[in-house]
């Protein structure tokens, strides 16, 4: 072993300082690390090849589905709602993925004791926490890449856009990074590895499926009595003989839910995300969507407005002379998605932001239950 | 004991450039005070040893001096460098090797040393090169490129000492060395400390394998209940009273001249007569007292507390002269165990 002792510091160590310092060579090192000792592990394989063929058969099964329903004729919306399926699947399966190869990457390594050697090298807690997320972010965009060709089978059968197959793509990418970004903070959080994928697993429950639930639970206690415009047929209604009498507005006390002061629970659904920011666009016709996406992001969005709008319930008429009434706005078009992702990016930099904090070393406080090496 | 060399220097005054330097350091863990109250001066150049029983703060102290831990009060210099103010500097001169050393079981032995030259950020041109050489020195080359999963404790453990080493720090802490390393290793890692402390590096060394650590230390530290002992030192316990093990090819007539120069001398285990010394019990046939029976012509020893290495001397001198075939003359256990030993009985 050749040998000298050094009094100047290495070149490369100079303006290395704090906890956030961050170089690509630092982030890649950690990340390298991580991916080779997970791509070589067998399970692995296993998990990648059971997501191709679960994604496979359910796309597969959903289009012979939808054949069948279509008894031969091509149903025009089966394209957007292959697609939809496809969407939901791999975002689901995505969300029920991630989690497991993140929330261990912190607490698992202090366990094995491969964590405190790395602290102690010049690799920053920054670049440290980022090479996890990096790694695991790209293990996970692996099952994306997986699923891939039953994005194409999908577009193949026409009725989506391929920009909203690409737009899909890179929020489902975007929500998984964030995920990636929670389950390394809880996992610096927590000692035992059991508690931290418990706990990323009830973030993504959270998200996933208690806000639809919460919406629901308390759409019984926002509603209220109030006048509201109807357009429709005169309250002396029509004889059934004649042509029906033409509609008017009138104003009737309805029950109303006033879903604007709780729609945001709908916009922080990783789902609703993915079908509002889709960009699949709508059919032409109110309540003639035919793709599940528009219809979802149709719902929110009225969601969004509220119970106290305008109501058409001239079922004689065509529908277009409603829109041309002016007081009877449209829901509004503002997007909603970036509210839930947005609100998913804070928690994925939370996330981070804690694992630094706690990596960052001398340590001063130990969570309890844990050990430094 | 066969290691020490008596020339060894007395302890600096004032602390060289290079070693590790501590006052007063302190830190608890919620109610635990694992540390309380650690001055050290470790020299450059030279092994020391970080000795005491389990629990004692040696893992802890070892923590502080690598890093990772903060202490809650004192001061720390490890080559020149406060590890907890500028502990970037700090880590770049500093080795630590774990007391378990987890390695990434898929990686294989010298991707686990790449990954860590990297980590230290030597020059990807060097990195090949110094990982080679790293496998020689601790013998693992022919596992080279097989997984870490697949390598023996001993050998993680030199995969550990190796990862140490990766940086070329001027500082080493090896925590529990030896642990789990065949005599063969033992020897290895006791060369390759020597020749690392030779080279101008500050190494310390905890284990509670005392045997171990007397082959190759220079310099020891006790440590217990958080606290260096103050005045216990591996040149205290070479100077101080302590116990040798003298044997005589008549064990009897060893006995008779220790008796009759009024030495207060106890039986070994293996010598066959009861001691003359040892007071009878009322569960013991009395035994005659004195003279020692003649028929103990066969070969055999006593424990005897000497006073040093001068003491050792005149005892030859003064048995050889009373005609007393003397045959060897060691002390009994090594010289960090003796040490050791004195210290717990002191606590008590």
């Amino acid at each position: 072993m050749t040998v000298e002792l050094e009094d100047s510091p290495r070149p490369a160590m100079v303006g290395r300082h704090g906890p956030w310092h961050v170089t690509w060579h630092g982030v890649r090192t950690v990340a390298r690390l991580e991916l080779r000792q997970r791509v070589r592990s067998t399970r692995w394989i296993v998990a990648l090849v059971v997501w191709f063929v679960v994604v496979g058969a359910i796309t597969l099964l959903a289009t012979g589905a939808m054949g069948a329903l279509g008894g031969g004729t091509p149903n025009p919306s089966r394209g957007p709602v292959l697609f939809a399926v496809v969407s939901f699947l791999v975002l689901g399966l995505g969300l029920l993925v991630t989690p497991t190869l993140t929330s261990t990457s912190v607490n698992g390594d202090r366990n094995s004791g491969t964590l405190a050697t790395l602290q102690v090298t010049l690799l920053s807690p920054a670049e440290i926490v980022l090479g996890k997320v990096v790694a695991a972010w790209v293990a996970s965009c692996a099952f994306l890449v997986a699923s891939v060709p039953f994005f194409l089978l999908a577009l193949g059968l026409g009725g989506t856009p391929v920009r909203a197959a690409g737009a899909v793509l890179v929020l489902i990418a975007v929500l998984l990074a964030a995920l990636c970004g929670i389950g390394v903070g809880l996992s610096s959080l927590t000692a035992r590895t059991a508690g931290s994928t418990v706990l990323t697993f009830v973030v993504v429950a959270g998200l996933a499926v208690f806000t639809p639930i919460l919406f629901g639970l308390t759409y019984p206690s926002i509603d209220s009595q109030q006048t509201v415009q109807v357009w429709g047929m005169p309250a002396t209604g029509w004889n059934g003989t004649d042509n029906p009498p033409p509609c008017e507005w009138r104003t009737e006390t309805r029950t109303v839910y006033h879903t604007e002061r709780t729609w945001w629970l709908l916009a922080l659904n990783p789902f609703v995300v993915v079908a509002d920011g889709s960009t699949v666009p709508a059919a032409d016709e109110p309540y003639a969507s035919t793709s599940p996406f528009a219809a979802l992001r149709q719902a929110v969005r009225e969601a969004r407005q509220g119970g106290a709008r305008p109501v058409n319930e001239c079922w004689s008429s065509p529908v277009a002379l409603l829109t041309t009434g002016d007081a009877a706005p449209a829901p509004s078009t503002a997007p909603i998605w970036p509210w839930g992702l947005g609100f998913t990016v804070l928690l994925g930099a939370a996330g981070v932001a804690t694992a630094v904090r706690r990596l960052s070393i001398p340590q001063h406080k130990l969570a309890r239950g844990t050990r430094v090496a | 004991m066969a290691v020490m060399p008596s020339a060894a220097p007395p302890p600096a005054l004032s602390p060289p450039q290079g070693g590790i330097v501590t006052r007063g350091v302190a830190r608890a863990f919620g109610s635990v005070q694992a540390l309380a109250g650690v001055d050290l001066d470790v020299r450059p150049g030279a092994v020391t040893a970080l000795v005491g029983p389990n629990g004692s703060g040696k893992t802890t102290l070892l923590l502080v001096l690598a890093g990772l831990l903060a202490p809650d009060a004192g001061s720390v210099s490890v080559a020149g460098v406060d590890p907890a103010s500028d502990g970037l500097a700090a880590r770049a001169v500093t080795g630590w090797m774990p007391d378990a050393f987890g390695t990434w079981d898929s990686l294989t032995a010298r991707e686990v040393l790449a990954t860590f030259a990297e980590a230290y950020l030597l020059p990807p041109a060097v990195i090949p090169g110094r990982v080679s050489s790293l496998l020689d020195t601790v013998h693992l080359a022919e596992y080279a490129d097989r997984p870490a999963s697949v390598l023996s404790r001993g050998q993680k453990q030199r995969l550990g000492l190796a990862r140490a080493l990766v940086h070329d720090p001027r500082v080493l802490l090896l925590d529990e060395p030896a642990a789990g390393l065949d005599p063969r290793s033992r020897v290895d890692l006791r060369l390759l400390v020597r020749r690392l402390a030779d080279e101008g590096r500050t190494v310390l060394i905890s284990s509670h394998v005392l045997s171990e650590l007397d082959e190759m230390v220079d310099d020891a530290v006790f440590l217990s209940r958080g606290r260096t002992v103050p005045g216990a030192g591996l040149a205290a316990a070479t100077e101080g009273r302590r116990t040798w093990h003298v044997r005589s090819l008549r064990v009897g007539a060893l006995q008779a001249w220790l008796t009759s120069v009024g030495a207060a001398w106890r039986s070994d285990d293996e010598s066959p007569a009861p001691a003359s010394g040892t007071p009878s019990s009322p569960y013991a046939r009395p035994v005659p007292a004195t003279p020692p029976a003649p028929a103990d012509d066969e070969p055999g020893g006593v424990l005897l507390d000497v006073d040093g290495d001068e003491g050792a001397a005149r005892l030859v001198r003064d048995a050889v002269a009373a005609g007393v075939p003397l045959v060897s003359l060691a002390p009994a256990g090594g010289a960090l165990e003796q040490a050791y030993l004195a210290l717990e009985e002191e606590r008590r």
